[in-house]
């Protein structure tokens, strides 16, 4: 079945299985692999991507049900935009995370990033216990005080931008 | 300086087993330093408790000067998660005098000769390259020097090196330049190295290096990793332990669209397509019915390890501990531990990438040994192990399980069949129920006690099977040959560290029908959480407060162990304001381990919240002899508060009719958010040596847990997880 979406603002078709996860139309076909596997069952949360903003557990979700949509994955998270020092715009989640130094081994961030990016947009001051009940993924180097940590100073960033 | 005379270029084959210096594109010299045989055999006969996989000898690495001036270091020791890339590159800037941005590292592969014979694992990459690493970059350092003194006519004293460029009056020349336009290489003999008082950066935080490409999601791991014309694999295997093919039906599964073959060889059963989700789609299809011969249960489990059963190896006696236990049984303090099998739970699967053609074959794979898996892929293929070509990307967690069996093995059978590169990757199900486990332990400890409250006798028996001498990656026959029998893995840190007269330890082995192999902390996790219980226990009994109960017998000044376990033990009853009155609600407990020489205590304030243990805040000490990356450390015992509290709290892998029970995640609860305390990390450096850090913070997690709740609630927990009721 051919879909059409968006997916990191570019217009995006593919011919597949109407069935076929999100999460292997993103990494095998189109070859985006921020987004990781980590059990395929909705509850490690390593495939968290946004699908209209809302952020979901692409390992459990049907291609079909992007059709139209638009798609984020963490490749596309910070703007695409040039700063004068060549750098990426970071979006303040990754900006926090680099200050709060909050990867080990790295495989579960980018979902723990995607579902805390939607968490702060949602909630501009997220205090620990919103933080603590609101993300349920799973991070087995124990990053979990840096995440804590990050999503706060990410938070405050966010406010400080224009 | 003298340098040796010998100038041609030296092969590369003959430098497999050392250290290498590239420049100007090939080999130009190796690193002899003391040998690393020897400083091993040593290190063993010095402490006999010694950690799992040895990883002290033979470090292999690999220098090279890139055209941009950066500085490629290959490293023999796998990333992953440690942040141990960072702690290599801050030892190599520190002798090439570069800023450590200019240091690139990545992954030894075996086609660029270098890898190391030994897994990662065992807390001692860091530790063990602290001296090689610097050792060749201060070589390679004073090379460039000498062939820039050549070129420009003047005295080698003169030069100075500095952010990669060398300098002399007004001459300067970069690294890079002058590597490509140096033919002759004049090899010095090692210099000396740079005194702790000059150090830019040992010691200091770091940026860990490979933190952008994690955060931007660039990091490749072996699952985001593929080869041209690549099709995906999808294994079925028994959910049983040893469970083999009854019945087979495949023709289903070979109508399944976009199915390339299926492959039936004996016990190898996969399903090969063009996409994952084909293959894993077709696999489901397969109507297989198992013989299952292991018909073991947890019951059976706890009674085959229990003290009493299997092989008695002694590995403590000092004083009559045994006698004295004996003869007075009417007195002594007796209880018995528990804790249970554990799996793993790595974020990445097991995963493979295999291209095997007529005489050679490429594997990427996500492992902490290479080498092995060289090994067995090359007997699997029976191929000549230099025609196996071992990549590692980046690996997304091991603890363990990556020293162990992977599926590299099957994903080069399967390659070989279709003639085609397949990737294959466990499903989250097949690594909770085809993986290997933590053992179950059991330990049963006697004290007596005098009539002034001190310890008089104490003897510890652990009852274990053995982890590594089934499992883990062969190859290492030579580190199990001086290992002689598994007792140290099993039995590292069943050992009683406090000065007590009388002591005695023994480590009672047998082996279980279910595949055991190392968890994080291997040994240390299980025998920290019975003897520091049990002290706990016995303060309690004393009616000592449990920090005073053990600096009273941590009195052998000449024991230096001792001295940083008791400076440990005041400065965390400082730090954690252990004096203070505490509220009525909150429980604390404490304990404290010496992992070969890296001394860790924790201090926990846990309260319970509607009938659940709730840790509130972890206070951690370690004294890590010479501190590297104090981030990078802190790091590493956040990790493994969170995995003490995991394992403490949460974790629990059962067997029935020969089947792990769980196979899910929401079966196996892990640590979350909602477990985060509100924690403090304080770094001692006690010695001059740099000890291992990623193990070692975390066995005294669970037994401090254990000791707040035998303050708050007077009763002693005493297996794993921890449950009220
Ligand atoms: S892979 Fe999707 S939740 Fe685990
Ligand atoms: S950083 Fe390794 S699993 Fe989270």
């Amino acid at each position: 079945m051919k879909i059409d979406f968006k997916i990191n603002g570019k217009p995006t078709s593919i011919d597949v299985d109407p069935n076929m996860p999100l999460l292997w139309v993103v990494r095998d076909e189109l070859k985006l692999t921020a987004t990781k596997f980590g059990c395929g069952q909705a509850m490690c949360g390593a495939c968290t991507l946004h699908v209209d903003g809302e952020a979901l557990r692409s390992c459990s979700i049907p291609a079909e049900f992007v059709a139209g949509k638009e798609i984020t994955t963490l490749e596309g998270l910070s703007k695409s935009k040039e700063t004068t020092d060549g750098d990426l715009q970071l979006h303040p989640i990754q900006q926090a995370w680099m200050e709060e130094q909050v990867p080990q081994c790295g495989y579960c961030q980018s979902g723990f990033m995607m579902a805390a990016a939607k968490l702060i947009k949602d909630n501009p001051n997220p205090s620990d216990d919103d933080i603590k009940n609101g993300i349920t993924n799973i991070c087995r180097c124990g990053t979990h005080p840096r995440i804590i940590k990050a999503i706060k100073r990410a938070a405050e960033l966010q406010n400080q931008k224009p | 300086m003298s340098t040796d005379t010998n100038k041609k270029a030296f092969s590369r084959r003959k430098f497999l087993q050392r250290g290498a210096i590239v420049l100007g594109g090939s080999v130009v010299a190796s690193y002899l330093g003391c040998s690393p045989m020897r400083r091993f055999t040593a290190q063993k006969a010095e402490n006999m408790d010694l950690p799992a996989s040895i990883s002290s000898f033979q470090p292999d690495f690999w220098f090279e000067v890139l055209a941009d001036n950066t500085i490629l270091l290959k490293s023999p020791k796998i990333e992953m998660g440690q942040g141990i890339w960072t702690g290599f590159a801050m030892l190599a800037a520190e002798e090439l005098e570069v800023p450590i941005e200019q240091i690139k590292v990545e992954h030894a592969s075996t086609s660029s000769g270098l890898i190391d014979n030994i897994n990662t694992g065992g807390s001692t990459s860091t530790a063990s390259l602290y001296e090689p690493i610097r050792e060749v970059a201060a070589t390679m350092r004073e090379m460039l020097k000498v062939a820039a003194s050549k070129q420009w006519g003047v005295a080698i004293g003169t030069i100075k090196a500095e952010n990669g460029v060398l300098s002399s009056g007004n001459k300067k020349i970069t690294y890079a330049e002058i590597a490509s336009s140096t033919k002759e290489w004049d090899i010095p003999k090692t210099p000396a190295l740079k005194p702790k008082s000059a150090f830019k950066y040992v010691g200091k935080s770091v940026k860990r290096i490979d933190l952008k490409p994690k955060v931007m999601g660039t990091a490749k791991y072996t699952m985001d990793s593929e080869l041209p014309d690549m099709l995906y694999a999808v294994l079925l295997q028994s959910p049983y332990i040893d469970g083999t093919i009854k019945t087979i039906d495949t023709s289903e599964a070979a109508k399944s669209s976009g199915v390339i073959k299926i492959i039936h060889e004996g016990e190898l059963v996969a399903v090969v397509a063009k996409t994952f989700y084909a293959a894993d789609s077709a696999v489901k299809k397969i109507n297989v019915s198992w013989n299952t011969p292991n018909k073991t249960q947890q019951a059976d489990l706890i009674k085959l390890v229990t003290v009493g059963n299997g092989k008695e190896v002694n590995v403590q006696k000092e004083g009559k501990a045994r006698s004295i236990i004996e003869d007075n049984q009417a007195e002594v303090f007796k209880q018995e531990y528990r804790t249970p099998m554990a799996t793993h739970a790595q974020m990445e699967v097991n995963a493979a990438i295999a291209h095997v053609e007529a005489d050679k074959a490429t594997i990427i794979v996500g492992t902490q040994g290479p080498s092995q898996v060289r090994d067995m892929v090359a007997k699997a293929l029976k191929l000549k192990k230099d025609n196996i070509d071992v990549h590692t990307p980046l690996v997304g967690g091991g603890f363990g399980r990556k020293a162990t069996k992977g599926n590299f093995v099957e994903a080069a059978l399967i390659s070989k069949a279709v003639g085609k590169p397949v990737k294959l990757f466990n499903s989250r199900q097949q690594e909770f129920q085809n993986g290997v486990y933590r053992p179950n332990t059991h330990h049963v400890l006697q004290a007596k006690i005098d009539k002034n409250g001190q310890i008089e006798a104490i003897t510890h028996d652990q009852a274990t099977p053995d982890m590594i001498l089934k499992t883990l990656l062969n190859g290492n026959d030579i580190v199990l040959k001086l290992l002689g029998s598994d007792f140290i893995s099993a039995g590292h840190g069943a050992s009683i560290m406090y000065n007590v007269p009388n002591k005695a330890t023994s480590v009672w082995n047998t082996d279980v029908p279910v595949p055991i192999s190392i968890w994080r902390a291997v040994g240390m996790f299980p025998n920290t959480f019975a003897i520091e219980s049990f002290i706990n226990e016995l303060a309690k009994k004393v009616g000592k407060d449990p920090i005073t109960f053990r600096t009273d017998m941590l009195h052998d000044k000449e024991d230096k162990i001792a001295q940083r376990s008791k400076k440990v033990l005041e400065t965390l009853a400082e730090k954690s304001a252990w004096k203070n009155q505490k509220t009525e609600s909150v429980g604390r407990g404490i304990a404290i381990a010496n992992d070969r020489k890296t001394i860790a205590a924790a201090a926990i304030e846990i309260e319970i919240l509607e009938d659940k243990i709730k840790v509130k805040k972890v206070t951690h000490v370690m004294d890590v002899g010479q501190s590297i990356n104090p981030e990078g450390i802190k790091q590493q015992v956040e990790s493994a508060i969170m995995m003490g509290i995991s394992a403490a709290l949460h974790e629990e892998l059962t067997v029935k009719d020969g089947q792990i029970e769980q196979g899910f995640f929401s079966q196996y609860p892990l640590a979350m958010l909602t477990d985060v305390p509100e924690i403090q990390v304080f770094i001692l450096e006690g010695d001059d040596i740099p000890y291992g850090v990623g193990e070692p913070p975390l066995s005294p997690i669970a037994p401090a847990i254990a000791g707040a709740i035998l303050d708050l609630t007077g009763k002693a927990l005493r297996s794993l997880p921890l449950r009220l009721s």
